[in-house]
């Protein structure tokens, strides 16, 4: 079996946070959904950690900002780094904006070794990035290695060839950014790589899957899949011409998205996968742009989308030297490194599934369409009422999948909390009513929480409609300790003559229609 | 007396030539069959179905909600219904979304089966409505739509038509939706159950269903059903 390609990987610590475009000194964060995605130094010197809630982090740091996640800026911001490597190999690849790797072959032999390329890389990007952050630069066999040596350069960090197992033996399973995977290794006593590698593969595949045999793999240094030998055949490159020529990313983006589902569609026609994918562009004065792109999984035809979007941003929207002269006339997505596509074995009970990815997908396309207040999904909390048990928030506030809205089993009952069924129809604004009894006066509620006359009519708007059953009052005295928010009030479940059944409250001297069975 | 479908291959020929031999006519009928069924494909397009509810079974011509097809329910007592026929598919996986409903009860809508993790709410403009309901159908297997406003005939055709292709269900509750639905259930009468003059909570509520539609669905059915029944989920009425 080959070794893997000699990779060196270039990484930029903390880029969410510098793309924001703040003094890295400050204590600055950045979020994705609700969770904590990179903080500056000056924020993790305070105890703001990546994975964290929002909430904690800023009970951790009080004077911490917050910035929400903007992965096309981060691309935007990171392309004029990337582009600083070009004369050193035209093929620098983007892992993800912060990230960009390149293959070591070429530019090793002809500057003259690793250490010398290194250094090259360390000494470019940090006059680009200008003293925004430091960069760390780590060569090695295959790209895990070689990003893992980056992590741990200070400032670059040559692993010899050969010695890859050696390397990443001591480090911790944690680093291979499969938290369930990494929690049952750990569980099982096997905490580091050099652990995991020393396990039977054949052992890892019955027990893990084909997504443990990846991790072995990596554990032992070697690619996390076998090399496709096959060159991938120019029919698989998707590209169409645009006219007239684009100079905004959003035209050029609708484009993307067509061609990404062609690509697709393809290659899933053919059985295999891409794991590297080339964006070219050519603009009207016969410019060729061309950037690689790779993803630790392998790309779905969303993610190929998306990654064009923030590379076009990058190029169009650099600085006047850097960017084309002209609109972009064409557009080419290239598959490059193929894998047999084998499927992803998808979680047999909850786990995520390709219907959640479909609809995760609708919800972010309608928020843009409609508003972030206009997609809304239901998140439990505390209550009595039928509107306080749960309650709706936008859908971009949480993470969509994964989610489990049971209520607690040992949860303890609401006191005063009417048993199921629940109204169907929860009143935003209830309707004001009379209640009256056969004299048609009106029915009040007693101090002892009794009512003075049972229920006859019920009075609304000049309709009047008869009651045939009813049952309550079930009085309710919430937040008493609290002057502004103090409510009392006294419920009623009522089914009228027409067989319809209606929840009625009485507040303040006034009774109204709060809640519908439909 | 031959099964066109054992026809269709070779194979199956051979078979029935075989067969034909024997003088047994009934073991040889029963063997035919079972030849039939295997050259059957494993599942034709119109028999893709997401599952209902138990006690929902007999109200639908296959006894599952078939793909791309249009429930209607009208009534007192639809919004309840409509969201006990997404529970079938929403307890087996599938999302559901609502579009235009602005007083749902989240706790009923949980109570009656559907999976709350895997609801949607799209609370769209009128002006955006139809853009919102296509964009939703394909992405998410259930679609409920209950219009406050006139839908016109032309979007209700290309969301007829959108649903065949994609093969998500759209259940619309109320009479706002000009096209005829594939599946028409209407609720002619409903009765509360448990309460009483002064004493009791309301428990469950009897609805007579009368169950309509075109194609394979326009043999009227009727049913009667408790929903909610007592817990808060559909039931079948004790015998």
């Amino acid at each position: 079996m080959s070794a893997p390609v000699r990779t060196l990987v270039a990484w930029c610590p903390d880029w969410p946070v510098v793309a924001t475009g703040v003094d890295l000194a400050e204590p600055v964060a950045v979020v994705y959904a609700n969770r904590i995605v990179a903080a500056s130094p000056g924020a993790r010197a305070q105890g703001v950690a990546r994975g964290m809630r929002r909430r904690a982090a800023q009970g951790r740091c009080a004077t911490l900002a917050l910035h929400e996640r903007d992965e096309a800026r981060e691309a935007r911001l990171f392309e004029p780094v990337v582009a600083a490597l070009d004369d050193i190999t035209p093929r620098v690849e983007v892992t993800r904006p912060g990230t960009c790797a390149l293959v070591m072959r070429g530019p090793s032999r002809y500057f003259g070794g690793d250490a010398a390329v290194a250094g090259l890389v360390h000494e470019r990007l940090t006059e680009v990035v200008a003293g925004r952050t430091d960069i760390r630069v780590g060569v090695a066999d295959g790209p895990f290695a070689a990003e893992l040596a980056a992590r741990t350069a200070n400032p670059t960090r040559l692993v010899p060839g050969g010695d890859v197992a050696g390397f990443l033996a001591p480090m911790k399973v944690d680093v291979l950014e499969r938290p369930e995977l990494v929690d049952v290794l750990r569980r099982l006593g096997v905490c580091t790589l050099g652990a995991l590698a020393d396990l039977p593969a054949s052992d890892v595949l019955a027990r893990f899957g084909s997504d443990g045999l990846g991790a072995h793999r990596l554990a032992c240094g070697r690619d996390e899949r076998p090399p496709d030998a096959r060159r991938p055949p120019v029919d698989w490159t998707v590209s169409d011409e645009i006219d007239p020529p684009a100079d905004r990313v959003d035209r050029v983006a609708f484009l993307a998205r067509t061609l990404a589902d062609e690509l697709h569609r393809r290659l899933g026609r053919d059985g295999v996968t891409c794991v590297r994918v080339g964006i070219e562009a050519e603009t009207e004065h016969g410019e060729q742009l061309l950037r690689f792109w790779r993803h630790e999984g392998t790309l779905s035809d969303a993610a190929v989308a998306d990654r064009v979007r923030w590379q076009l941003n990058g190029w169009l929207s650099g600085s006047a030297t850097n960017r084309p002269s002209g609109g972009i006339t064409r557009l080419a997505l290239i598959p490059d490194e193929l894998i047999a596509a084998k499927g992803r074995q998808l979680g047999f009970w909850g786990g995520e599934t390709e219907v959640d990815q479909r609809a995760v997908r609708v919800a972010a396309r309608l928020q843009g369409q409609l508003g972030a207040d206009a997609v809304l999904v239901p998140e439990r909390k505390g209550g009595r009422h039928p509107d306080s048990q749960l309650r709706l928030v936008p859908a971009a506030t949480v993470e969509l999948t994964g989610r489990s809205l049971d209520p607690e089993p040992d949860a303890a009952p609401w006191p005063g909390m009417l048993p199921a069924p629940s109204p169907t129809r929860v009143l935003a604004e209830p309707i004001p009513i009379e209640v009256l009894d056969e004299c048609n006066h009106a029915v009040v509620v007693t101090g002892r929480g009794l009512l003075s006359a049972s229920p006859f009519v019920l009075a609304a708007r000049g309709k009047r409609i008869e009651v045939r059953h009813w049952a309550g009052p079930w009085p309710v005295d919430e937040r008493w300790w609290d002057p502004e928010a103090h409510t009392r009030q006294a419920r009623l479940q009522v089914v009228t003559v027409d067989g319809r059944a209606h929840l009625i409250a009485l507040a303040d001297g006034a009774w109204a229609i709060t809640a519908q069975w439909d | 007396m031959f099964d066109t479908r054992a026809m269709a291959t070779g194979h199956a020929r051979n078979l029935a030539v075989e067969l034909d031999e024997r003088a047994d006519s009934a073991t040889r009928r029963a063997e035919l069959r079972l030849v039939g069924d295997r050259v059957t494909p494993m599942a034709l397009a119109r028999e893709q179905t997401l599952p209902v509810l138990g006690p929902l079974v007999p109200l639908f011509p296959e006894g599952a909600l078939r793909r791309g097809s249009i429930v209607g329910v009208r009534g007192s007592g639809a919004t309840s219904l409509a969201m006990a026929v997404a529970a079938g598919p929403s307890t087996s996986g599938a999302w559901t979304a609502v579009v235009g409903d602005p007083d749902l009860g989240l706790a009923a809508v949980g109570e009656l089966g559907v999976a709350l993790e895997r609801l949607l709410i799209v609370r769209p403009e009128p002006g955006n409505w139809s853009s919102a309901l296509a964009a939703l159908v394909g992405a998410v297997d259930v679609v409920i739509a209950a219009p406050r406003h006139c839908i016109s005939d032309t979007d209700a055709r290309r969301m007829a038509a959108r649903l065949r292709e994609r093969g998500s269900v759209l259940i619309h509750v109320g009479d706002r939706w000009p096209v005829g639905a594939d599946v028409q259930l209407d609720i002619a009468a409903g009765e509360w159950e448990g309460l009483g003059d002064g004493h009791g909570v309301l428990r469950s509520r009897r609805l007579d269903i009368q169950g309509s539609g075109r194609g394979s669905a326009s043999c009227p059915r009727q049913l009667e059903l408790l929903v909610p029944g007592p817990g808060g989920a559909v039931a079948a009425l004790a015998a």
